[in-house]
């Protein structure tokens, strides 16, 4: 361990220590005031927040060039201050209040205190960063600031630039406010302010119908997730409820750190949906019972969900919540809108559906990693349904002539690696290919941003060809980016599919013995699947001739506004290698080295790995040393799916190659993404529109329209024309009938009274 | 002296209320009408001096007077009116004055 005590600054203790140590305490001793620096967190969703205000506003007259600097500062000013929380995220930075007694390290975070309350329940307004959200803030804000640099070139000749750019703007806001919650609540103001963001991007050229429908297809099968995710939420209230009056004294730990006092006391102080709630929830929930302690398979004795087991309800609501996470995170069965996703403007495609937004669902299960390692099933089930996404979305790539919908099922199908990483209880591989990910897939949008570009719009690879030497930096960008994608070595998607892969190969769920095997041997698929579509992408656009059909004859390179993004993401997914390899030692001085993101992730999982290590559900074999075999083998694969596209599509079928007999079937098949638009069709919007005509005629119609709307009118005329009969405007009449009144009533007293 | 029994009072009262209710709704001249509506008022006199009297105070008294008061102003005004009728319709006959229907 270095001794940084006597760090003051990076010249002082370099002239008295190695380049490393300094480095280190540098890194470990920020220059600016770190004490507080957790109550500052506001302003990072604060600045483009404001950015949003002025850009929907005032943008319309500020003009276009005034509007780009205020949406690109903003952004920028909140990856400065992500910079420094980043930073300051260190050993020493804790949070100080935690009620439930442990202290939560490797965090900065700040609580504005009761949101709402309701009885026992409460909410409160908290940020936390620690070392997960710290990175999701340097992806979201740096990689947001390239893309609004990108849009200024791109949306030049668009009439609306002043909204795109504010709905941006509210976009990060949003995927920022996702990402510091400290509850699930405030998270999920985050999950539902990207969705709506996305929708009203999807829908920007909203004059053209399929692109609004498009908008309203991401809009409602994300609804279809949320509400997954609100039933999680509740069940998850309605279990900790229970358990907070079941618990006994000895499910707490006996360091004096915890007892059911100290639990109940945290409950009502931070409520039950913040995080800190349910990782204490979770560690005081072991899976073996020890004479006397509440554990997964006590029965609920108290409450609505009395008779189910804990570790039922903890099953159930982890499965809400991937539906939850497969609406946001585009997977089977809810992944149809992102291909759809792409009638918005391409920056967005670049931000939105494949760097930030749909890594949301990855986000929430790391956040819940705790929880997620107390059900092999829903591990299970996480990781098969990323399996047949990864798989399905690949095979659907194959035949696709779009650039744009290419790279929309090449995001679906690495999502679903993301997936599967996580069912294998590799939160940190998750969160690496997410990063490794955001970066070259940004960058492959990007560079299909720019091809269009310069090339009147067009999208059909088929229709493209022979761009390397007409957009040379969008070449070299998009060839570095599709390396990266497909696992070439040098580059750090090799590192993040293989980590996965990996994790996959050598863990075992307990009671599902073989899944992992066979979702390993889908991963492998879809790897090779993966290099081949992506390669073909790659021939097909900028290699080759010129297609004679193609909109313009010869196309042109992009602004410097547009090719910088380019040039800086495709470094990144160079140097986000870095992370991927294995060169630290862990925690214990033991096992095999870790990779730096496992290690920097450490502190986020601790507690997940320490569940892991209690329960038993999941065993990870090590193996000694660095694993070369399982490197080659993945290396091996994405080299012969990326060989065998090139040589197929270089040389065999030049331009528009056609497949015959049984095979194009199969390429029909994939053309038409296995119908499963069709089969949605066909077994919900059908019936719904079937149920929704009879409601409408029933109920709508008749119910509501006729009885009751046209029925009252119908009622008061009636009677109207009924009594007019009565008014003669005869004096004496109406006289008699008072009398005739007047005498009922006396009879009537006369009666009583006798 | 044998006082007369505030009975008596009571039920004359009740005859002439009857009687002038009576003409107000089967007579057709609306001079006649008028006049049982005068008879019905002070029927109602009568009932608040009978009482007056069996109580020994003053207040039917009072509202007795406000009667005579109410019926002499409307006396004035109704007949005014029905003159005005009669001028401008020349009959005073209320089968054929159906205006308040429109």
């Amino acid at each position: 361990m270095i001794d940084c005590s006597d760090f003051q600054s990076f010249g002082q203790y370099f002239s008295t220590h190695g380049f490393t140590d300094t480095v280190t305490c540098f890194v470990q001793n920020p220059p600016f005031n770190t004490a507080n620096i957790g109550n500052s967190l506001w302003m990072i969703i604060a600045l483009p927040i404001l950015g949003a205000f002025f850009c929907g506003v005032f943008g319309k007259f500020m003009g276009r060039s005034n509007t780009h600097l205020i949406a690109s500062a903003s952004v920028f000013g909140s990856f400065l201050l992500s910079v420094m929380v980043f930073w300051a995220v260190n050993p020493s930075s804790t949070v100080a209040p935690n009620p439930f007694g442990s202290t939560l390290r490797y965090a900065v975070g700040a609580d504005y205190g009761t949101w709402f309350q309701a009885g026992d329940f409460r909410v409160n307004f908290g940020l936390l960063a620690d070392h997960l959200s710290a990175s999701m803030l340097m992806v979201i804000t740096g990689v947001g600031f390239l893309i609004h640099l990108y849009s200024t070139s791109y949306m030049s000749h668009d009439k609306a630039y002043w909204r795109y750019f504010a709905y941006l703007n509210l976009f990060v806001a949003m995927m920022l406010t996702l990402v510091l919650a400290d509850s699930l609540v405030l998270l999920f103001v985050g999950w539902e302010g990207v969705g709506m963001c996305s929708y009203l991007l999807i829908g920007f050229w909203y004059d053209d119908p399929a692109k609004a429908f498009a908008g309203r297809k991401a809009f409602i099968t994300n609804r279809i997730g949320d509400f997954g995710f609100l039933v999680a939420c509740f069940l998850l209230v309605l279990t900790m409820g229970a358990f907070t009056l079941q618990a006994k004294n000895n499910n707490f730990p006996g360091d004096g750190t915890g007892s059911s006092q100290v639990f109940k006391a945290g409950l009502s102080a931070k409520g039950p949906l913040s995080f800190a709630a349910i990782d204490a929830f979770t560690r005081a929930l072991p899976s073996k019972a020890d004479s006397n302690q509440v554990t997964l398979s006590t029965v609920i004795d108290n409450g609505p969900l009395k008779g189910f087991a804990y570790g039922a309800m903890v099953t159930v609501i982890l499965l809400c919540f991937l539906l939850g996470a497969a609406g946001k995170s585009a997977q089977f069965p809810l992944y149809v809108w992102l291909p759809d996703a792409m009638a918005g403007p391409t920056p967005v495609s670049a931000l939105i559906h494949a760097a930030t937004m749909v890594t949301a669902g990855i986000y929430l299960f790391c956040r819940l990693s705790y929880l997620v390692v107390l059900s092999p099933t829903a591990m299970a089930v996480i990781a098969v349904t990323g399996g047949i996404t990864a798989l399905l979305a690949a095979l659907i790539a194959f035949a696709q002539d779009d650039i744009k919908k290419i790279l929309a099922y090449s995001t679906v199908s690495q999502l679903g690696f993301m997936f599967m990483a996580i069912g294998a209880g590799a939160f940190w591989a998750a969160f690496l290919h997410v990063v490794t990910h955001a970066f070259f897939k940004a960058c492959l949008f990007l560079g299909a941003g720019s091809v269009m570009h310069g090339n009147a719009e067009e999208t059909n690879i088929k229709k493209l060809g022979g761009l390397s030497k007409e957009m040379p930096v969008t070449w070299a960008t998009f060839l570095i980016s599709t390396l990266a994608i497909t696992g070439m070595v040098p580059l750090s998607g090799f590192f993040s599919k293989d980590a996965i892969l990996h994790a996959l190969h050598t863990t075992t769920l307990e009671g599902y013995e073989h899944i992992l095997h066979w979702v390993w041997y889908v991963g492998l698929a879809t790897a090779a699947c993966t290099a081949f579509y992506m390669m073909r992408l790659y021939v097909l656009t900028f290699h080759g001739t010129r297609a004679p059909d193609a909109k313009v004859p010869h196309a042109h390179e992009s602004d410097w506004q547009m090719t910088l993004p380019l040039v800086v993401l495709a470094m990144l997914a160079i140097a986000a290698v870095a992370h991927g390899i294995p060169v630290m030692e862990n925690a214990n001085r033991e096992g095999p080295l870790q990779t730096v993101m496992e290690n920097y992730l450490h502190p986020v999982f601790q507690n997940a790995m320490r569940s892991i290590e209690a329960t038993g559900f999941v065993t990870v074999e090590h193996e000694e040393g660095l694993p070369w075999g399982a490197w080659g083998m993945a290396w091996a694969i994405a080299l012969a799916g990326g060989g065998l596209s090139i040589v197929l599509y270089r040389f065999v079928f030049k331009r528009d190659g056609q497949w015959s007999g049984p095979a194009e079937f199969i390429r029909s098949l994939a053309q038409h993404k296995f119908y499963v638009d069709e089969l949605y069709e066909l077994l919900v919007i059908r019936p719904v529109k079937f149920v929704s005509f009879i409601f409408f005629k029933i109920v709508d119609s008749l119910l509501i329209d006729t009885v009751a709307v046209r029925g009252t009118a119908w009622v008061t005329a009636q009677t109207g024309a009924a009594l007019r009969y009565l008014q003669s405007g005869d004096a004496q009449s109406y006289a008699a009938i008072m009398t005739l009144g007047l005498m009922c009533a006396l009879f009537y007293a006369l009666f009583k009274v006798l | 002296m044998q006082l007369v029994p505030t009975q008596h009072y009571l039920i004359l009262a009740a005859v002439l209320f009857c009687l002038g209710m009576l003409g107000v709704l089967v007579r057709r001249n609306a001079l006649v009408v008028f006049m049982c509506v005068e008879l019905m008022l002070n029927a109602a006199n009568l009932t608040f001096l009978a009482f007056a009297r069996e109580r020994g105070d003053v207040t039917g008294h009072l509202s007795a007077f406000f009667i005579i008061a109410v019926a002499a102003a409307e006396a004035a005004v109704g007949l005014a009116i029905v003159i005005a009728v009669f001028r401008s319709r020349g009959t005073v006959n209320i089968d054929e004055l159906h205006t308040m229907k429109h």
